[in-house]
């Protein structure tokens, strides 16, 4: 296991967060991560406190998502693929 | 896009000295939606000056329970846990934002054999489905694993005493009392295969504590042959104090 | 206005010269570690700081070179768009005068890279006439890694994600070319008494 020191939880506790950006709980969603193949929930996703979030694929590290803290405003970057079933219940 | 989760304001109904360091708090929320065990609030703190402070908190309350019940554990120099365990008192206001968490969350109806384990703290989302568990009545079997440092630091100790409809095993990592006759180690596989369920009678089980608690809880579970997606993990990392 | 919850107070602190606090900003007497990534373990064995890009030529510093130049100590005041604020921050490095001497340059701007592929934009303006440096000790110690060593980039008159942790490149480019945080919202300058925190500010 790795010393994160600036880990701030993971996916599920910026659900609040995401929320915000996603207009609803994403963090169920699958990601198809570019670097390594694994697919992973956002909410399993390794998250980074700095000036705004970095979200982490949790197998390789690499950089998932981006989300600026502007204020009111949310700007998010993602890579690779985020499957979302938005089927009933 | 206008945001579906917004703050709503909390009132302090009543306030439970849980231990000598955590305290449980008792909010009417008017509006509230309603939530799924397991599920958290981030709670937002305004000063007079305009400064604020936002934590997150797992729910403690059943679904079933009209107030929305938090559990907090005062870290020392923490800048939010002390004021939340020392001086909120009934009456007092903050703000809440949930419910938050659709991954870490059971309902009676998904079923079990549902196996619960939980580092100190980590045992709150826990306790949630454990009342949900009672209030529904439901017949799926249910196991709770707690890791605990004192027998004064578990949390809810007379409750989880007093449940019939599960299983509660406690390890205390920090010293027993006299008479003590449950584990006094770290949870490990062997402690894992003791409580069960087996892996083949696919288990449903959410580990939640500190980071590297849950980390080493689940590498066990994985390594006992439970399946990776049977496994939940919610980490308490070092934000939050 | 957010409801005012009755007894709050957090933890900064309140006594202070008010002139040294920029906008929207509070005191606080430790320091949070705020990053992007995990911290990346480079040894000094391993460790260069390589000045590259729209250069006549690029110029590289073992661990070794970087101690023999001429170094500085300082005090100085930090500021995080975060919102908190550290005052009398003592640092020992490199002025970022003395390693762009070595090069020769048309180009305005350079972008920080960083282990763990970080990167922040500057201007030169910005980060000459000794308002920048190579910061390799706090407080009398060497930089602990997750405060950014064995080295950072320290650029203490903008807000602190501009002093790029764990800096290994410094590339000059004709355009400026937003990093990491300034893609997604943070202010492409980053002045706090102008409280330039994000696009639009």
């Amino acid at each position: 296991m790795t010393d994160d020191d600036a880990l701030c939880l993971d996916g599920n506790g910026l659900a609040g967060l995401l929320a915000e950006v996603f207009g609803g709980d994403p963090t169920g969603a699958h990601r198809s991560c570019p670097s390594c193949g694994l697919r992973s929930a956002l909410g399993e996703h390794r998250a980074y406190c700095g000036a705004g979030v970095a979200l982490r694929c949790p197998g390789c590290g690499a950089l998932a998502l981006r989300i600026g803290i502007a204020g009111e405003r949310r700007v998010l970057a993602m890579t690779g693929v985020l499957v979302v079933d938005v089927g009933a219940g | 896009m206008a945001p579906r989760i917004a703050w709503r304001v909390a009132t302090v109904r009543a306030v439970v000295e849980e231990t000598p360091h955590a305290r449980s708090l008792v909010f009417e929320v008017p509006g509230w939606p309603g939530h799924r065990a397991g599920q958290h609030v981030d709670v937002r703190l305004t000063a007079e000056d305009g400064y604020q402070a936002e934590r997150s908190y797992s729910i403690a309350s059943a679904p079933e329970d009209p107030d929305v019940v938090l559990t907090v554990e005062r870290i020392d120099d923490g800048e939010v846990s002390p004021y939340l365990t020392e001086e909120v008192r009934a009456g007092d206001q903050l703000e809440l934002r949930g419910p938050i968490g659709g991954h870490f969350t059971w309902r009676a109806e998904q079923g079990g054999p549902l196996l619960l384990v939980g580092g100190g703290s980590g045992l709150v989302p826990l306790m949630a489905m454990l009342r949900h568990h009672a209030a529904r009545g439901s017949d799926a079997d249910a196991r709770l694993l707690l890791s605990a440092g004192r027998e004064e630091d578990v949390l809810y100790r007379d409750e989880l005493g007093r449940l019939e409809s599960a299983a509660v095993h406690i390890t205390l990592t920090r010293g027993a009392p006299p008479g003590w006759t449950g584990w006094t180690r770290r949870v490990d596989a062997e402690m894992l295969r003791a409580v069960g369920p087996a892996p083949s009678a696919a288990v449903r089980a959410f580990v939640c504590g500190p980071t590297p608690f849950v980390e080493a809880a689940a590498d066990h579970m994985l390594a006992l042959g439970h399946a990776p997606a049977a496994i939940h993990t919610e980490r308490f990392g070092p934000t939050g104090g | 206005m957010p409801l005012i919850s009755r007894g709050f107070g957090g933890r900064r602190r309140r006594d202070v010269d008010p002139a040294r606090v920029p906008p929207g900003q509070y005191v606080v007497d430790d320091f949070p570690v705020l990053s992007a990534g995990p911290t990346p373990r480079t040894s000094i064995a391993d460790w260069s700081l390589t000045i590259e890009g729209a250069v006549d030529a690029p110029r590289t510093w073992s661990w070794d070179q970087l101690q023999a130049l001429p170094q500085e100590t300082f005090t100085t005041d930090i500021h995080c768009v975060t919102k908190w604020s550290k005052f009398d921050t003592t640092w020992a490095g490199v002025s970022l005068d003395v390693l762009l001497d070595e090069v020769s340059t048309e180009a305005a701007y350079l972008t920080a890279w960083c282990d763990g592929d970080y990167t922040t934009n500057l201007a030169l303006e910005d980060v000459t006439d000794g308002r920048a440096w190579i910061a390799h000790t706090f407080d009398g110690t060497p930089l602990d890694p997750e405060h950014g060593g064995p080295a950072r980039l320290l650029v203490p008159h903008l807000y602190l994600w501009k002093s790029a942790k764990w800096v290994r490149r410094l590339i000059l480019t004709e355009d400026d070319e937003p990093g990491f945080w300034e893609s997604v919202g943070y202010h492409n300058h980053g002045d706090p008494w102008r409280e330039e925190r994000y696009w639009g500010d």
